[in-house]
């Protein structure tokens, strides 16, 4: 056992050691801005005295690396500082709207992820059928279309011609749950939509390589049935691929919900991202870009956790 | 002994199909079979003969891409051909069974040994699981695995090759099958290891009495194994024969040049009284990035115009000596010396002139040519690159190395590597050697991927060349019928030390080191008896990892 | 019951029944399912669903028609070895050469084909279409076709120009890297690893509201982002390569870096590297669209595909599908390039077994 608990602490130092040097990079790469923030900020019409005066508000009078390990000081206790649009704080600015966007990424998560890994298992199964081909061709055309072409068809039919659901997913303090997932079904659906194809596509291609292993040849030359040379020799090892599919999509949602979020008008962290970039609000934009990387890179080690405690050579070492 | 009894399997005019570029092509091509009860048959072919798939459907079973396109398999009476699907799994595992050639990929990582043993007896109702695993740990002990109480309880990663696929065998004889079919069961294992595994598959199948398929392309093997031996070319058959029969009298002259092929010895040359070893080895030790030692204080010296064969077993270090006389991996310690003046290490740091004195020849051709480049250019690159020859002087320079061996150049100039078969690509493999006039080789096992009669072409071919052009050779394989017919001296290693080393007459006449002796003697030969006898002399536990052990 | 009906029930019955008589499984299977949900449609959805079934049933016919006749038309063309591969091509493969090759001709000769320039303000806005415009008004009153055919000039374009800029980067890098081993190959490795863990969408957001959303900077910002992901791949496929016996022979015989790159890895790496430029293409180009779409993109007044589905998704909650024309595009390239792409894959891994 020490030995997948040294590998996890390795792997999770590493996910640090990433994240901290992404802070770096999200943090410097304002830096190199002709001029300063300041003058970005004010224009070029600002008189000397004002961007004297913004300087000194924002700290841009200290060195950089000084003003840097406060902001990510703050930035562990979710203090981005505020913004320089508005004023206000930026974690007042896009904390509700993170909770929002982690709801409607774990809406289209919990709807997609069973359907697609299901599936995936069934085309596998009937791999070179002509469902296989049908299903390898909408897959590919799904996971081909811009997120907001998805999005308005999707209005296009479901809210204008048929009239079953909001296009317009404006959610609101006071809304029970049914309430919110009914406004919020469009958005949802369009990450289901593409996220499925994809998680379809993988988890089918995972299993049919595990499919050409000489041990379920074995398996199946013991005479087990098919549904024992699945459940029994196939899925115990299909565990990581699996883990790694479904991880890698959920980090695939979180960049994806950004279009979703503008074409709905939903108000979650991507749109403020996207406000935010249109406005030069580099605060917000920072916090953003970092809780984005944040998520994703938490993602990708939950996978590669998963795929090292899943490994049976790892979990019985010699 | 071919026990005349009830016949078991009766296979008729089978075809099998195999589908690649977009169309049905057959590999099997009208094939009959019958086996007795009891009988062991020895499938025996080169590769791409079909054994494997006939194997397969002898049990039913048409591996993905593959698909029984005609003719009648019949087991105990049954048809199989036209059996459903059920039907024909309820005999898989409980009256035929099938042990893999790679145990180690047959074996689910993901589950102990024992419960993939219990699964076949679980599933028929043969047993309960408790009778299950004690039967498994009687079988184990038969098979003569080490702690047979324990061991079923590892995970597969966590025990050997060999003990793997006794431990497989023992899984097919879990339900006690009329049949087992044996997919090149010790391909895959060292000399030391095979016979050990060999010995326990035949007794076990003596014991209870089951019948066999054998397949296999090692004919020393087969003769120890099989009562009847089939001979498959190509998807047809060739002959088939009494053990006995096909050892002492083929009938096809394709059968009669598979037997012949051991016949070819180069004579053997001696050290000059005084002279400097072409290549020196002295001393060297070393080992990959900060890894354990790879070799140990290891000397030998090669002369001019000689082949010394480095003998071992895979991780015995032979091919890493060639990387560090190459230049590959520089040694933590020691030294090579050519005609007495020391290389430096690194190969990157060896002059043009150095460089090409010392060549090699590759294992596997398939790797060693550059699929996307011109006959033509892989071997005039050589000559172009060290003795800048240009235009018309170049194109003359390849045709003469073609005309070396043995190749039309007008035929093969222009061709790519993947258009030739494998003998020729081997060949064309030495041709870049020659033509950066080398006076040393390095040959890695040149033959071992080759089939047998291939193999004898080059041998002969490489011996033409050494007396022609004085070349030196650096043998390296694990076959002692290559190291018979072409060495001049030969150097035993293992565990990356050199064993024992002197010339080839004196090697292969005791008394030896116990390991040279181990080694030698676990060289399958083509007599029947061969196994029996040399289980009479040196007993069941003096033999394989056990005899490994005790040195 | 109308006769269309009773038709397409017919039709569909006779067909499943023709497919089974003569043993065509798989055509057997699709006629009958499709007449099993028609059913289903049928009863959910009246003749108006079961029309729209027969509309996209015909319109999938006439695209195997054309996709069927454009490889036909390739194959005659092309010389005996590309043939001899062309004919494996699926249908859907033809069909994205055909897309492939329709974009590139109106790309190029886009001020030719298109009735008006790219900026010409010819009517009112959102007039619609007539014989002059076949697919109405802008925003601004422009002509949507000739902005189409301009557009793909301009996104295509600025998307391949984009791809290749990451390509030249990230497969210079990662042919290097195999190559040369030791610590430039690990470093390149974790920097990859870093760059990698940033969402592309994020990552490029963060470079445009730095840098302003110009053409450069959008062609540089993609060029980084995906570098890493070309480079992941060619070092994959080169680190395959290098350990041949081959590169270890030209090694030994003292070749240089260049030599071995150009005429020993390079030519066994091709074929997985094109394919991968299809598919860094379709990510490039969906990323280029997201950016337009957000109106971070190609600026005003140059035609683009992404912006001109965002100026005029107003005309949606109207129904009017003028919007999704150019979404539609965008999908339609990607969806083209990625079944060119699958079948080469799907070449490549079936040559290896």
């Amino acid at each position: 056992m020490g030995d997948i608990l040294g590998l996890v602490g390795k792997r999770l130092g590493l996910g640090l050691v990433i994240l901290f040097i992404i802070s770096i990079i999200i943090f410097f790469m304002v830096e190199l801005l002709p001029g300063d923030i300041a003058q970005a900020v004010l224009g070029q019409g600002a008189t000397e005295e004002n961007l004297a005066a913004m300087r000194k508000e924002m700290g841009l009078d200290q060195p950089a690396i000084v003003r840097y390990l406060g902001w990510l000081a703050g930035a562990v206790q979710f203090d981005f500082g505020s913004s320089i649009v508005t004023g206000k704080a930026v974690s007042a600015i896009i904390g509700e709207r993170f909770v929002n966007t982690l709801f409607l990424a774990a809406y289209a998560a919990v709807i997609a992820v069973p359907i697609a890994i299901i599936l995936g298992v069934i085309v596998a199964l009937l791999r070179n059928s002509i469902f296989d081909r049908v299903a390898n061709v909408a897959t590919l055309t799904s996971i081909s279309s811009p997120e907001f072409f998805l999005a308005y068809i999707l209005i296009l039919y479901f809210s204008i011609k048929w009239g079953m659901f909001p296009s317009n997913a404006k959610i609101s303090d006071g809304m029970t749950l049914a309430d919110l997932l009914y406004r919020t079904f469009l958005p949802a659906l369009t990450l289901v939509l593409v996220v499925v194809a994809h998680m379809m596509r993988m988890t089918r291609a995972s299993i049919i390589s595990l499919l050409a292993s000489p041990y379920i040849e074995m398996a199946r030359l013991k005479g087990a049935p098919p549904w024992k040379v699945i459940v029994k020799h196939a899925l115990p090892n299909a565990w990581a691929p699996i883990i790694n599919v479904v991880a890698l999509n959920l980090a695939y949602l979180i960049t994806g919900v950004v279009l979703v979020e503008v074409v709905f008008v939903y108000p979650g962290i991507g749109q403020a991202l996207v406000d935010a970039v249109s406005k030069r609000d580099f605060p917000v934009v920072q916090a953003c870009c970092l809780i984005f990387a944040a998520t994703f890179i938490l993602l990708n080690l939950a996978a590669d956790v998963g795929a090292i405690l899943t490994n049976p050579r790892l979990r019985h070492p010699k | 002994m071919p026990k005349k009894k009830e016949v078991l399997l009766k296979i008729r005019n089978l075809k099998i199909q195999g589908y690649s570029d977009e169309q049905w092509v057959d590999i099997i091509k009208g094939v009959d079979l019958t086996l007795h009860r009891g009988e062991v048959m020895g499938l025996i072919g080169e590769s791409g003969a079909g054994k494997s798939t006939i194997g397969a459907g002898a049990m039913g079973y048409a591996r993905d891409g593959t698909r029984i396109s005609e003719g009648s398999i019949e087991f105990d009476g049954m048809e199989l051909t036209t059996a459903t699907e059920a039907e024909r799994r309820a005999l898989r595992g409980s009256r035929i069974a099938y042990v893999a050639q790679s145990a180690a990929a047959s074996f689910n990582p993901a589950h102990k040994i024992i419960d993939q043993h219990t699964e076949g007896p679980l599933q028929y109702r043969l047993q309960k699981r408790m009778e299950a695993q004690e039967d498994a740990m009687d079988l184990y002990e038969r098979l003569r695995l080490p702690n047979p109480k324990e061991i079923g309880f590892r995970y597969p990663h966590q025990v050997s090759g060999g003990q793997l696929q006794r431990a497989m065998t023992a899984m097919a004889m879990s339900c006690r099958p009329d049949l087992i079919i044996f997919d090149e069961p010790t391909t895959a294992l060292d000399v030391t290891t095979q016979i050990e595994v060999l010995a326990a598959i035949r007794d076990i199948v003596e014991q209870f009495n089951t019948a066999a398929i054998y397949i296999t392309h090692d004919l020393a093997v087969v003769a120890q194994m099989a009562d009847t031996i089939k001979v498959l070319l190509k998807g047809s058959e060739v002959e088939e024969a009494s053990t006995e029969e096909m050892l002492s009298n083929p009938k096809e002259e394709y059968t009669k040049s598979l037997w012949a092929v051991r016949s070819f010895e180069s004579p053997q040359k001696h050290r000059p009284k005084d002279g400097v070893p072409l290549i020196s080895v002295k001393n060297v030790d070393a080992s990959y990035s900060a890894g354990p030692k790879i070799l140990n204080d290891v000397s030998f010296d090669i002369y001019a115009g000689m082949t010394v064969a480095v003998v071992g077993e895979s991780g015995s270090g032979k091919s890493t000596t060639a990387r560090c006389i190459t230049g590959l991996l520089p040694p933590s310690k020691g030294e090579i010396l050519f005609k007495g003046t020391p290389f430096p290490p690194d190969y990157r740091n060896r002059s043009k002139d150095q460089l090409r004195q010392c060549q090699m020849i590759y294992q596997m051709a398939d790797t060693a040519l550059n699929p996307k480049v011109r006959i033509s250019e892989i071997i005039g690159r050589p000559a172009a690159f060290y003795s800048g020859l240009r235009g018309a002087a170049l194109k003359n320079r390849v045709d003469e190395l073609l005309d070396l061996i043995e190749l039309e150049p007008s035929q093969y100039y222009n061709r790519y590597p993947p258009e030739l078969s494998g003998g020729q690509k081997q060949r064309i493999g030495i041709a870049r050697a020659l033509a950066a006039e080398p006076t040393f080789i390095v040959c890695d096992e040149v033959t071992s991927a080759l089939d047998q009669l291939v193999a004898e072409g080059i041998l002969r071919l490489l011996d033409r060349l050494q007396d022609e052009l004085d070349l030196a050779y650096m043998f390296i394989t694990h076959d002692l019928a290559t190291v018979r017919s072409i060495a001049d001296e030969v150097v035993v290693m293992q565990h990356g030390r050199v064993v024992e080393q002197g010339p080839k007459d004196e090697m292969f006449t005791p008394p030896h080191d116990p390991y040279t002796d181990l080694l030698l003697s676990s060289v399958p030969e083509m007599d029947p008896n061969w196994l029996t006898t040399l289980l009479e002399e040196r007993g069941v536990d003096n033999i394989g990892d056990a005899a490994t052990a005790k040195l | 019951m109308s006769y269309f009906v009773i038709g397409y029930y017919a039709l569909l019955l006779a067909v499943s029944c023709l497919a089974a008589f003569y043993n065509r499984r798989s055509v057997f299977l699709l006629a009958f399912s499709l007449t099993l949900v028609s059913f289903v449609l049928g009863i959910v959805g009246g003749v108006g669903a079961l029309k729209a079934v027969a509309i996209c049933a015909g319109l999938l016919g006439l695209t195997a028609m054309v996709s069927y006749a454009f490889r036909e038309f390739l194959i005659a063309l092309a010389p005996i070895e590309t043939a001899k591969e062309l004919r494996t091509a699926p249908l859907t493969a033809a069909f994205g050469m055909f897309v492939i090759f329709t974009y590139a001709i109106a790309g190029i000769f886009a001020p030719w084909i298109a009735p008006f320039g790219e900026a010409e303000v010819i009517s009112s806005a959102f007039a619609p279409a007539d014989e002059n415009m076949l697919l109405g008004a802008d925003q601004l009153g422009r002509d949507m076709f000739s902005r189409l055919v301009f557009g793909a000039r301009n996104s295509v374009g600025l998307a391949l120009t984009a791809t290749i800029a990451a390509f030249v980067l990230g497969a210079g890098a990662g042919l290097l890297a195999a190559t040369k081993g030791g610590w430039f190959d690990q470093f390149m490795g974790r920097f990859a690893d870093v760059i990698m863990s940033i969402p592309s969408l994020i990552f490029a957001l963060l470079m445009l509201s730095i840098f302003g959303p110009t053409t450069p900077v959008i062609i540089i910002a993609v060029a980084i982002i995906y570098a890493p992901r070309v480079f992941r791949l060619t070092r994959a496929v080169a680190g395959n390569v290098v350990v041949m016996d081959y590169i270890e022979a030209a090694k030994l015989r003292g070749e240089g870096t260049g030599y071995l790159i150009r005429r020993e890895i390079l030519p066994n790496s091709m074929a997985p590297l094109i394919a991968e430029f299809g598919l860094e293409f379709c990510f490039v180009f969906l990323l280029v669209a997201g950016l337009s779409f957000l109106g971070l993109g190609i600026q005003p007044p140059t035609a683009d595909w992404g912006s001109m589905v965002r100026e005029n998704a107003t005309l949606i909650s109207f129904g009017d599908i003028t919007p999704l024309i150019p979404a539609a595009a965008i999908a339609l390239l990607t969806v083209g390039v990625n079944f060119v792409v699958d079948w080469m894959l799907h070449r490549s891994s079936g040559l290896k077994e």
